[in-house]
């Protein structure tokens, strides 16, 4: 999918994003946030930041760049900002494929519900790669093609579907993270029967 | 401020990933090597070289 496809279709969604996903998503993205290892001053990159689901969870002594392709979800992020203070955060609109940041200039990446909804996932890595610095910690909170018989069969079913929203089911876990060239920590799902995995890695370069 | 001393020393030009800097009205942030203006709408700056225009 282009990026003139995604930007249409996440400006589309960003009035209803919050009702319609923060039920499904927030739960993983506060577990995973909460269990960074995150340092006052630590500079942390939110990646796909979208309307700042995110943002609340982060603790007020670490610097935090939020960065979305879509500037309408960006406003909405922009919102919760002002409403909640949150002075210690800032966005800005990226292409996660093409990124506007120094070398080494992240202690740590949070990037959530990306790698699937972009034309180059592993671009978008090596770019993850290239702004965090060596030994930082990049955490990842994705679908990926599931290997239970059941939850493969539902992803058959509703891919036609996720397709046309722009997101893609077929993503293996392990293949991903060898080609990402993260040192992985720990990788495990909130719930037996999951469709969202946890990845905590370390960013060796 | 919307973007600040220290969020410009790590930003970047998406395109080139050389230095950028803040144009007189602060309303762009300028590459003069690629020679583009990134714009900053509603104080959201669009980092995406599509969307950024030519510097004059």
């Amino acid at each position: 999918m282009e990026l003139e496809s995604i930007k249409k279709i996440y400006a589309g969604y960003s009035n209803v994003y919050d009702a319609l996903f923060k039920r499904f998503f927030y739960p993983r993205i506060k577990h995973a946030i909460s269990y960074m290892d995150i340092k006052p001053g630590d500079r942390i990159l939110d990646v796909g930041v979208g309307t700042g689901l995110s943002l609340s969870v982060f603790p007020r002594y670490c610097k935090v760049v939020g960065i979305d392709l879509s500037t309408e979800m960006l406003r909405k992020a922009k919102e919760k900002i002002e409403a909640n203070h949150l002075n210690n955060i800032k966005v800005m609109s990226m292409d996660a494929m093409c990124v506007g940041f120094k070398d080494d200039s992240f202690d740590k990446v949070f990037i959530s519900h990306v790698v699937t909804v972009v034309p180059d996932p592993y671009k978008v890595m090596s770019e993850v790669r290239r702004v965090c610095r060596k030994g930082g910690q990049v955490v990842i909170v994705n679908h990926f093609k599931s290997k239970n018989k059941v939850i493969e069969t539902v992803e058959k079913i509703i891919n036609p579907v996720c397709k046309k929203i722009g997101w893609r089911s077929d993503l293996c876990l392990n293949e991903f993270l060898d080609k990402s060239g993260l040192n992985v920590k720990q990788k495990y799902m909130l719930k037996k029967l999951d469709f969202w995995h946890i990845v905590f890695a370390t960013n060796e370069k | 401020m919307v973007v600040d001393k220290e969020l410009l020393d790590i930003l970047a030009c998406p395109k080139c990933k050389g230095r950028i800097k803040l144009n007189e009205k602060k309303d762009g942030l300028v590459c003069e090597k690629c020679r583009l203006v990134y714009p900053i709408k509603d104080d959201i700056p669009v980092m995406l070289v599509d969307e950024a225009t030519a510097l004059n």
